[in-house]
């Protein structure tokens, strides 16, 4: 039993409890943040990684529109490691009505999106792989920012403010005393403990599973789960994000992350009974590529990395439970006024993009509920990681001359990357080459990044995420997850739940140099391994 | 160019094919594309280690009578089996590779994971186990490369400490190293080759195991010796003072790569061509008969023979390939055997059997292969790229190659 009473319990290991956990420990609470598996693991982590510039939003939804652009600028300074400034262009192809572009121009400036229209032939020279058909370009300040590490510098910052922070970690149930949330119940998925923490307020920031967390307090927030399945493309075929000028629809966003590109998204209502287990179907998969080529046609003959999907929480208004009416916009139920349940708060809706502001405005709920007077700070203090202006200057106060992996790991870590062993040869060695990680990096993730296994692992550090999906590296990190754990039988177990996580995003687009990349992998794991037969 | 008989695919299937042709008087050419399946070999082969419903297999030339007539050694048939079996390790001794094991029982090889795995024979590098429980030694000594990630020494000890052997871990920092480990992609298991090749790197890498034994009776090395020349792996076994093994690494295959090498140069001094580098195309044909096929690099010259061997292999080495809707042959369009929707073509568990895996080309019972419906007269189709097996499931992909190419090329040579 934990005696320890905190100010405030999040539940919710996204981006949103995150940063809600960062907002409220800079503002002097002492935090919990409870996630059932690991951060990032629902729709965080499933989903485009763009950096939306708001103009997606600008037609139809300005107020979204201006949260995202006034994000935009924010996460551009306080999460510099995490973003990549790509810039994104809304291209209009035949088929369109060059018409929508001008409201389109309109609407963005109204939203304060700089958007510039510009030649076809100029669009063409700035991002050769866009579709050669277009009549259109608009460029917006588009990018893309990696989720993960974002997810993860808000908890590291958390962490260093005194937030305490329990992953694999499942709420059971809440202790209501005299109407009021007092605490939760928990279970430890992995060793099957059973635990009780109290805390004046707690946060439900669950995303779609909120929708059970506060069926579990007795009172019901109307979610409904949309899912979005999104491709991964084995190269960073565009290096500038591609839209389509038109009213969102599906497959219509081109992002490129990294060594790779991610097009998405379709949109399907699911029963909460599949959040769990979303399998990407063969209609999807169509949908997408044959969309998708109308962004860029050279994806029609490149190869798919890996099929998935994540759900986003759409929240029902109050006034239509039908969820005919959907907010597309933050929801912050305070379920005192609301329910009549006091010390319990739901943070919700929302976007990947507006968690700084999610995060401000629950905080100042709790803030406000605790009677405490602390401004918020986010909108300009650094995430760690991005105390340095750019990449340059961090991995020039480190080293005198950074290799090539050097440089990709300040590219994912920012300032932090100093803090990764790195002055001898075995922690250069490489783990994984498409993605240049090193020794030096799995160690240090596996040390200060609270890594359970090595799907962790690569949610942390890109282990496994390039073109080979971690056929050779997945196994080495096993062997460095081994030997900082001291378990090997748990590495061993967590090496074949690697490759069959792997597998299911692999399955649905296995054709082609896929079906080739999957039967090598079946030769190693089971012809030379033999892990199959055990 | 004309010869007697034009195999495609330089692989284990095409080279043993070619080879036995040499040795029999005919005039062949193969057509390789450079890296094959060889390349990540586990240093053993498997004949059969399981029937197609999954019963484990203990002596393979017993069961051949129970596989269905689909599986390539049902066309060999049992009789034909139990003759080329015993032919197996004189031709790989005569090709300078010899192989270790017994021909009529499986035995169990320890894989880079720990893992005992049922294998029939294997390279006489690796050492065979009598049973899947079977000690290597009481106490042993398992020595790395330090900065050699490929050798997963922690999972090794794991595995044979589950079956009673006690195990220490140790690594080795050898000056001759220095060079790759300062740059972070050179650790890899043929630089290391290389690097114990030349010189007297070995000598003193065999002095540091030494100077580590205290009471272990057997050292544990990665299988990482004796790339261009076997003979390294009878001086470091003659050197070190205890009994030693060698265990695989993750891939590429040190043992697997140099009996490509030594298979490819017996070839070519039976006085076989093989056109490497390049890509067979372009088939005229003749009815059911092939008449010739072009490569990607001779423009304007023909490949002409009596008999075609295809041993393209499969997926991997494209020899079939895949689009969204089905699995085709490539270079004949040969009909292949495979499921209609693609529902039949996974398991969602990554390590549960996989229905493509057993996907390839439809042959009559002397691996014509059919096209169109019709077997070709002059065309063989051997290897991994035929269908009908789950080599994977049922162990038996090294065994099907060897197996197919002997009987293929008698077939050939008694011929006319």
């Amino acid at each position: 039993m934990n005696r320890q009473e905190y100010d405030v319990i999040i539940i919710g290991g996204g981006i949103t409890g995150a940063g809600t956990a960062r907002d409220c420990s800079l503002r002097g609470l002492k935090v919990l943040l409870i996630e059932r598996k690991d951060i990032a693991d629902g729709a965080t982590g499933r989903n485009h990684g763009l950096l939306h510039s708001g103009a997606r939003y600008a037609v139809t939804d300005s107020e979204s529109a201006r949260e995202c652009i006034e994000e935009n600028m924010i996460l551009k300074k306080i999460a510099r490691h995490c973003v990549d400034d790509t810039t994104g262009f809304f291209i209009s192809l035949p088929e369109d009505d060059l018409s929508f572009q001008a409201t389109f121009v309109e609407r963005c400036r109204q939203a304060g999106i700089t958007a510039e229209i510009i030649d076809p032939k100029e669009a063409l020279r700035l991002e050769p792989a866009a579709n050669p058909a277009l009549i259109g370009a608009v460029r917006v300040p588009d990018g893309s920012v990696d989720p993960f590490r974002l997810t993860s510098s808000n908890l590291v910052d958390a962490r260093l403010h005194g937030t305490d922070v329990l992953l694999y970690t499942e709420v059971t149930g809440f202790i209501i005393e005299n109407g009021t949330v007092v605490g939760v119940m928990t279970l430890d998925t992995r060793s099957g403990e059973k635990g009780e923490y109290r805390g004046r307020i707690t946060v439900n920031a669950a995303g779609i599973w909120g929708h059970g967390i506060a069926a579990l307090a007795g009172v019901n927030v109307g979610m409904f789960p949309a899912k979005g399945a999104l491709l991964i493309f084995a190269h960073r075929v565009a290096d500038i994000v591609l839209n389509r000028c038109r009213k969102p629809a599906n497959a219509d966003i081109l992002v490129p992350g990294e060594t790779v590109s991610i097009i998405g998204t379709t949109s399907t209502r699911i029963p909460f009974e599949e959040c769990d287990h979303m399998q990407v179907t063969p209609e999807e998969v169509n949908l997408l590529v044959s969309e998708g080529a109308k962004l860029a046609p050279v994806l029609e003959s490149t190869r798919i990395l890996r099929a998935y999907a994540g759900v986003r929480p759409l929240v029902a208004s109050d006034s239509d439970p039908s969820g005919r009416s959907i907010s597309r916009g933050i929801v912050l139920l305070d379920h005192e006024t609301r329910d009549g349940l006091k010390g319990f708060v739901t943070i919700t809706g929302g976007k990947l993009m507006t968690y700084r502001l999610m995060a401000e405005k629950a905080t100042d709920l709790v803030c406000q509920k605790l009677g405490i007077d602390a401004k918020c700070v986010t909108r300009t203090t650094p995430l760690p990681g991005s105390e340095s202006s750019s990449i340059e200057e961090a991995a020039g106060k480190i080293w005198a001359s950074p290799t090539t992996a050097q440089k990709a790991t300040v590219g994912r870590l920012g300032d932090n990357a100093g803090l990764i062993p790195m002055d001898d040869a075995y922690s250069q060695s490489l783990v994984c080459e498409c993605e240049e990680v090193t020794v030096g990096e799995v160690n240090s993730a596996i040390k200060h990044l609270n890594v359970n296994n090595l799907v962790d692992i690569r949610r942390r550090t890109r282990v496994g995420m390039g073109t080979c999906q971690g056929e050779l590296c997945g196994c080495r990190a096993a062997g460095l997850l081994a030997r900082a754990h001291g378990c090997t039988r748990k590495a061993r177990g967590d090496l074949k739940h690697f490759m069959r996580e792997r597998w299911k995003g692999m399955y649905p687009i296995a054709w082609g140099d896929t079906l080739r990349e999957g039967e090598y992998s079946q030769w190693v794991y089971s012809e030379v391994l033999g892990l199959n037969e055990e | 160019m004309r010869y007697d008989t034009i195999i495609v695919g330089g692989g284990l299937a095409g080279l043993v094919c070619g080879l036995r042709l040499q040795q029999s008087g005919k005039k062949t050419a193969i057509v390789s594309a450079g890296q094959n399946a060889m390349h990540f070999s586990s240093g053993a082969f498997g004949l059969l280690s399981r029937l197609e419903d999954g019963t484990p297999v203990d002596e393979p030339l017993t069961a051949i009578d129970r596989l269905s007539g689909e599986h390539p050694y049902s066309k060999i048939g049992s009789e034909r089996m139990s003759v080329l079996v015993r032919e197996v390790k004189p031709f790989f001794e005569a090709a300078g590779i010899p192989l270790t094991g017994d021909e009529s029982r499986n035995s169990y090889i320890i894989t880079p994971t720990g893992n005992y795995k049922k294998v029939w024979l294997a390279l006489d590098d690796m050492t065979l186990l009598g049973g899947s429980d079977s000690k290597i030694g009481d106490k042993i000594l398992i020595v790395n490369f330090k900065g050699y990630l490929d050798f997963n020494t922690a999972f090794i000890a794991e595995g044979l400490e589950k079956r009673g052997m006690k195990c220490r871990i140790e690594s080795v920092e050898l000056p001759e190293m220095e060079r790759l480990r300062s740059n972070s992609t050179e650790m890899r298991s043929v630089n290391i080759a290389r690097v114990l090749d030349g010189g007297d790197a070995w000598k003193h890498f065999v002095a540091s195991v030494n100077r580590m034994i205290t009471d272990e009776d057997t050292v544990i090395l990665p299988a990482v010796f004796g790339f261009a020349d076997g003979s390294l792996i009878r001086s470091i076994r003659e050197g070190v003072r205890v009994k030693t093994v060698f265990i695989g690494t993750m891939p590429p295959s040190v043992p697997g790569i140099r009996s490509q090498m030594r298979l490819k140069k017996a070839y070519e001094l039976s006085g076989g061509t093989i056109l490497l580098g390049d890509q067979a195309n372009s088939p005229v044909f003749d009815g059911d008969r092939l008449v010739s096929l072009g490569t990607v690099n001779m423009e304007e010259v023909r490949l002409e023979a009596d008999n075609f061997v295809i041993a393209t292999g499969s997926f991997f080495s494209r020899g079939l390939w895949a689009t969204p809707e089905k699995v085709l042959e490539p270079l004949l369009g040969l009909d292949v055997i495979s499921s209609e929707s693609r529902d039949g073509w996974y398991d969602e568990d990554f390590f549960s059997p996989q229905g493509y895996i057993g996907f390839g080309v439809r042959t009559d019972n002397g691996f014509h292969p059919m096209r169109g419906g019709r077997p070709m007269e002059n065309v063989f189709a051997i290897g991994s790229l035929l269908g009908g097996c789950n080599s994977v499931k049922m162990g038996c992909g090294a065994g099907v190659a060897i197996m197919t190419a002997l009987e293929v090329a008698n077939t050939i040579s008694s011929s006319r």
